[in-house]
């Protein structure tokens, strides 16, 4: 697949900090690749690289086959960047904000302001001031204001951080929107189901190490362990009832006094089974859930750290 | 960069509060000084060179004093007095003789300047009476000698505008870009601007436009207010003084770039750029001469670029001199622009 963006044993430190650990990676053309990774794991860092902020300590970074340091203002000019905070002139409105930042790209690939309000919905507020927009708004905006260069590739930075659900539901339609176009995405996020939910490729990233890069799906058949069951009983299982669960070649985590978490090594058939034993043993479930091991796990497997409570 | 520049101006005028009192500060000295000025009219200002012994000149003296038209200040040579004169600090020298004795034909003397004819009428009429001539049929010339002067060359209020104006451009400069550049960094508005293919150069050129036309409405105002309200007799070529106003903002913007990039909040910034600015105001001779003062301060006083800037407005404003006579003035004022640039390039900072 045509490559657009290329990064080779890149490395970024700061006073002794290394944010960046000697990662590689590359992003196909038209693909929406995400970073996951908790908060510190040099997610942004990498990003702002990309977007030519800031200079590597080593390593190779080239988008669309140029050397981002030797061609800053040709790649900015093609690839459009929505920061992780970034405000805007307080005293400007939404159109006018984005009449400014079209006339720092080239005329030919400058976008209508009105058509990329009316594309993030925002056309009724276009003569209000950013800091008078909803979180949802706002984000909205900075995607559109990431548009205005017609660019081939979207540098999204936690696109939907701080955002309530339906907002949050909100954006991914407009990625999807956006890839839809044909336009690569590139994402920084910390939540799974938003990479489930809209990343083709991924790369885990954690303390500034890659330690993983496929597709979601790929990424959780890599695990011994196909599904998760959680079960809350009335009173704590008996040695006789944990035997018998142990005999499918299931892991068995207490997580509290009465809840448990199994996690199964095959398919179907041992789920069947389980529920079988759980009958049979006389289990008295209170909660019964049971789901596909997630990119939560494979993060947890990987790094030995949970990626929500970091 | 237009639009850029057009926005920046844009944000200033939209930002009233900050661009008011902006303006509004220098302007606000302008007018304390212009009534301190005002003040003057309602009363006249004398010195008295009384070389008398005689009664007759301390009863004089004492009624001058609690005559609430006249401001008096008893001084003992004329040279002193003359210069007061000359200075625009007195309105009158009077000069009592040794020989006075209240009654005598021309017995005292009293030098003033042609600036108000009026308030010269209503001064030797009250004189007079205090000489006891109103039951005279003889006019109070008869009884004082005068000599009227021509207008001093320049007022200390002339001087204080000129001053101001230089005030008032480097606070607004220093302190209002270090302000803005900090707030915007803190802000990622920056940051923002980094990502777009915009040359740098683009973004500070369009800064400095719009704070150098923002710097010329500001002497603009400064001295309109001195000239029209206040009667400052400033007759220097406009262009020339704009020319210097636009070299010393140049610096000053720089020194406030230098700030932002040293300081990582607008509130330390602010902080910053006052403690820089204000020694630069005394140091400066802004109000007073600083030829007075002791130690090595008057080699810093030369040293720092708001002296060469009130130097060379001074001169122009007030002397009338064409701008070649201000070349080592505006020669420093370059040097500092082009060292202010270099350390700004250098330290300033996006992120």
């Amino acid at each position: 697949m045509d490559e657009a963006i290329r990064v080779e044993s890149l490395t970024k430190s700061y006073r002794g900090f290394t944010a960046v650990d000697d990662i590689s990676f590359n992003v196909n053309r038209g693909e929406i690749f995400g970073i996951l990774g908790p908060n510190g794991a040099g997610k942004t860092t990498t990003l702002e690289i990309l977007e030519g902020i800031q200079k590597p300590d080593s390593g190779i970074v080239d988008i669309f086959n140029l050397s981002i340091h030797k061609n800053s203002r040709q790649i900015k000019s093609r690839i459009g960047v929505q920061l992780q905070s970034s405000a805007y002139y307080e005293y400007l409105n939404l159109l006018e904000v984005l009449s400014l930042l079209a006339s720092f790209y080239p005329s030919s690939v400058r976008s209508d302001p009105k058509l990329l309000l009316d594309k993030v919905d925002l056309v009724s507020q276009s003569t209000q001031r950013v800091n008078t927009l909803s979180g949802g708004e706002k984000q909205r905006f900075t995607i559109a204001a990431s548009l205005i260069n017609t660019p081939e590739i979207i540098i999204l930075d936690e696109p939907t951080t701080g955002l309530d659900p339906r907002a949050r539901r909100n954006i991914w339609k407009l990625i999807q929107e956006i890839h839809n176009a044909g336009i690569t995405v590139i994402m920084t996020t910390h939540y799974m189901e938003e990479a489930e939910e809209l990343c083709q490729r991924l790369a885990i990233m954690d303390k500034g190490k890659l330690v993983a890069v496929d597709t979601p799906a790929k990424l959780r058949g890599t695990l011994e362990y196909k599904y998760s069951v959680k079960i809350i009983v009335d009173s704590p299982l008996k040695q006789e009832q944990l035997n018998s669960l142990h005999s499918l070649d299931a892991l068995i985590e207490m997580k509290s006094e009465n809840t448990y978490i199994i996690k199964l090594k095959h398919d179907t058939k041992s789920l069947d089974k389980l529920l079988n034993d759980i009958v049979q043993d006389e289990i008295s479930l209170v909660h019964l859930e049971i789901a596909p091991v997630t990119l939560e796990d494979v993060f947890l497997e990987l790094t030995g750290n949970e990626l929500q409570e970091n | 960069m237009l639009p850029l520049t057009i926005t920046n101006i844009k944000l200033m005028i939209r930002n009233r509060h900050s661009t008011f009192w902006a303006l509004f500060f220098p302007l606000l000295l302008v007018i304390v000084f212009g009534l301190f000025q005002i003040g003057n009219f309602s009363g006249a200002t004398i010195s008295v060179i009384n070389n008398s012994d005689a009664a007759a000149s301390n009863k004089l003296l004492t009624e001058l004093s609690a005559n609430k038209f006249f401001v008096v200040n008893t001084i003992q040579t004329r040279e002193t007095g003359e210069s007061q004169l000359a200075a625009g600090s007195i309105e009158y020298l009077l000069t009592i003789p040794k020989e006075f004795n209240g009654t005598s034909e021309k017995s005292v003397s009293l030098i003033y300047t042609d600036k108000d004819t009026q308030q010269n009428e209503f001064t030797l009429i009250t004189l007079s009476r205090l000489l006891n001539t109103e039951s005279s049929q003889n006019t109070p010339q008869s009884f004082i000698q005068t000599t009227e002067i021509p207008i001093p060359e320049s007022s200390y209020f002339d001087h204080v505008l000129l001053g101001l104006v230089g005030l008032g451009i480097m606070t607004n400069s220093i302190i209002s870009i270090a302000v803005k550049i900090s707030n915007y960094r803190n802000q990622s508005v920056l940051k923002r601007i980094l990502v777009t293919p915009l040359p740098i150069w683009k973004f500070f050129a369009a800064e400095v436009i719009a704070h150098l036309l923002l710097a010329m409405v500001q002497a603009i105002i400064i001295l309109s207010v001195g000239i029209l309200v206040f009667g400052a007799d400033i007759k220097g070529n406009p262009i020339w003084l704009m020319t210097i106003v636009l070299l010393g903002s140049l610096v000053f913007l720089n020194i406030g770039f230098i700030m932002s990039a040293w300081t990582n909040s607008p509130s330390a910034a602010s902080g910053m750029g006052n403690a820089i600015a204000l020694p630069m105001i005394f140091f400066a001779g802004t109000f007073f001469s600083t030829t007075s003062l002791p130690w090595i301060m008057p080699v810093i006083a030369e040293a720092i670029p708001l002296t060469p800037m009130l130097s060379a407005l001074r001169e122009i404003g007030i002397n009338n001199s064409p701008i070649q006579s201000v070349l080592p003035e505006i020669a420093t004022l370059g040097a500092w622009v082009v060292a202010t640039s270099a350390i700004a390039i250098k330290v300033f900072r996006f992120n």
